[in-house]
């Protein structure tokens, strides 16, 4: 099967820290995790991808298709929700709708309705008056009007509390539930990806240390185990182990 | 045209419209018309100002259009106002004629030539302005004080131009003199489309290479 997006050897150099070699793939209708401590290069891996940071080298394939020479159509198929980013802080959300709106001819206005009243939504509110939760689920409601294929998450549940989060869960679960759209979240937070992630890309320090199916990517780290663990470990314990260790190390 | 629209209805600072009509101080007696144009130098400031702190180049880099989209839809947003503000002065400049009002004693007169001046002026500024910013993609206020440099000498020697005798014709709403100015007119305009297209292409070129 066609990976709906397959990004390959990603690199970006910065003064002091570089994203090296990223290559991962998703396939329809799967969320898959891209988990790292802060500073691992999350949120590069996802801008470098998007052509917002200038990469170095790598490819970007969306549908097949090359990402950089052909931007303009394949971000028609994409959905963004950047946690924490928030536009246009004074304008209504039928404002920034209206004009979000006219840039995707797959524009569905009786589906972004239907959204706005699943996840009680005020058009009239200003977007600074939403909570971080409403926001995200805002984006989430433009991103899924124009029928984006693939919605690129970068912390959406960050800050949020337990009940919003778990709500946002529920929602992504139900957006791959149709097996043609798919979600790569980023995140630090591993309780959310054990519940509702496929696959797992776990970055460390810029490289990908590991990229697979979930139960696939857990036993990949049984090396980590130690003579108490008899279940497979965690994402948060092998996050912890994997960084941990190296900071003993460093330490020593 | 959609990102036009979207540059109106999101990011325009809402003083944009009124620097906009300050073109009719034209009709005041006494005034240094160029001021005018200061003015409209302070609406691109103030937009791009507003811009970075409301994340407008972040929704931007997220829509269906590549970099340059966001860089254009921006040069053409402040073309808008530039041009606007000129031909929104120009009823006010023939309603000064019609009124008779004197000569104005505090600079050059609002003629043909100082539109071509205008446009000159404007070229320069947005030379220095839309490269500058669009370098980093954050820095309106050095982009404005950058460009203020060449700007402001080249405004006090426009309104000194009615105090040297020679050139006096400069400062004429005589229609003979006016008939003169024309290929002033003519030069502000292909230097405004020229050096605005060469600015645009510049800022495309820098912005390019700028990380989000």
């Amino acid at each position: 099967m066609t990976p709906l997006l397959s990004v390959q050897h990603l690199t970006k150099f910065y003064p002091g820290f570089t994203l090296r070699d990223v290559s991962f793939h998703l396939q329809p209708g799967r969320i898959m995790g891209l988990i790292g401590k802060n500073g691992a290069g999350k949120s590069t891996t996802l801008k470098a991808m998007l052509n917002m940071v200038h990469r170095d080298s790598g490819t970007v394939q969306l549908l097949g298709k090359d990402f950089f020479s052909h931007e303009q159509e394949c971000k028609q198929e994409i959905g963004v929700v950047f946690g924490g980013i928030d536009f246009y802080p004074l304008k209504k959300l039928s404002t920034i709708t209206a004009v979000t709106r006219r840039f995707y001819p797959n524009w569905d206005q009786a589906k972004y309705e239907s959204y706005c009243k699943l996840f009680s939504l005020d058009e009239k509110k200003q977007l600074r008056v939403l909570s971080n939760g409403m926001k995200v689920k805002y984006l989430l409601a433009l991103a899924l009007s124009h029928h984006a294929q693939l919605l690129i998450l970068d912390e959406p549940t960050s800050g949020l509390d337990p009940v919003s989060r778990d709500e946002l869960l529920q929602i992504f679960t139900r957006i791959v539930s149709d097996h043609r759209r798919s979600i790569l979240f980023s995140t630090h937070i591993t309780s959310d990806l054990e519940r509702c992630a496929d696959d797992i890309t776990y970055l460390h320090n810029g490289e990908v240390l590991a990229s697979a199916e979930k139960m696939a990517f857990l036993r990949s780290f049984d090396h980590l185990k130690t003579a108490e663990d008899t279940q497979p470990l965690t994402l948060e314990e092998i996050m912890l182990r994997t960084e941990r260790r190296h900071f003993d190390e460093t330490a020593l | 045209m959609k990102l036009l629209y979207k540059e109106f209805a999101l990011a325009a600072h809402p003083t944009l419209y009124l620097f906009l009509v300050l073109g009719c101080l034209v009709i005041v007696p006494s005034y240094p018309y160029t001021v005018i144009l200061f003015f409209g130098c302070l609406a691109p400031y103030l937009t791009f100002l507003f811009s970075r702190e409301t994340n407008d180049t972040w929704y931007t880099a997220l829509l269906p259009v590549g970099k340059y989209g966001s860089v254009h839809a921006k040069c053409l947003l402040i073309v808008f106002v530039q041009v606007g503000q000129l031909l929104f002065s120009i009823p006010f400049a023939l309603l000064r004629t019609a009124l008779q009002i004197p000569p104005n004693p505090a600079g050059i007169e609002a003629n043909v030539a100082w539109y071509g001046f205008g446009l000159v002026l404007y070229a320069v500024f947005n030379l220095i302005f839309f490269p500058t910013y669009y370098k980093t993609g954050y820095r309106a206020g050095k982009a404005f004080v950058l460009a203020l440099i060449p700007f402001v000498p080249l405004m006090l020697l426009v309104e000194t131009f009615g105090h040297i005798p020679v050139l006096s014709w400069l400062d004429s709403t005589v229609p003979s003199d006016l008939l003169l100015q024309f290929p002033v007119l003519l030069f502000g305009i292909l230097c405004y489309i020229g050096i605005t297209l060469l600015s645009c292409r510049m800022a495309c070129t820098r912005f390019a290479k700028v990380d989000l």
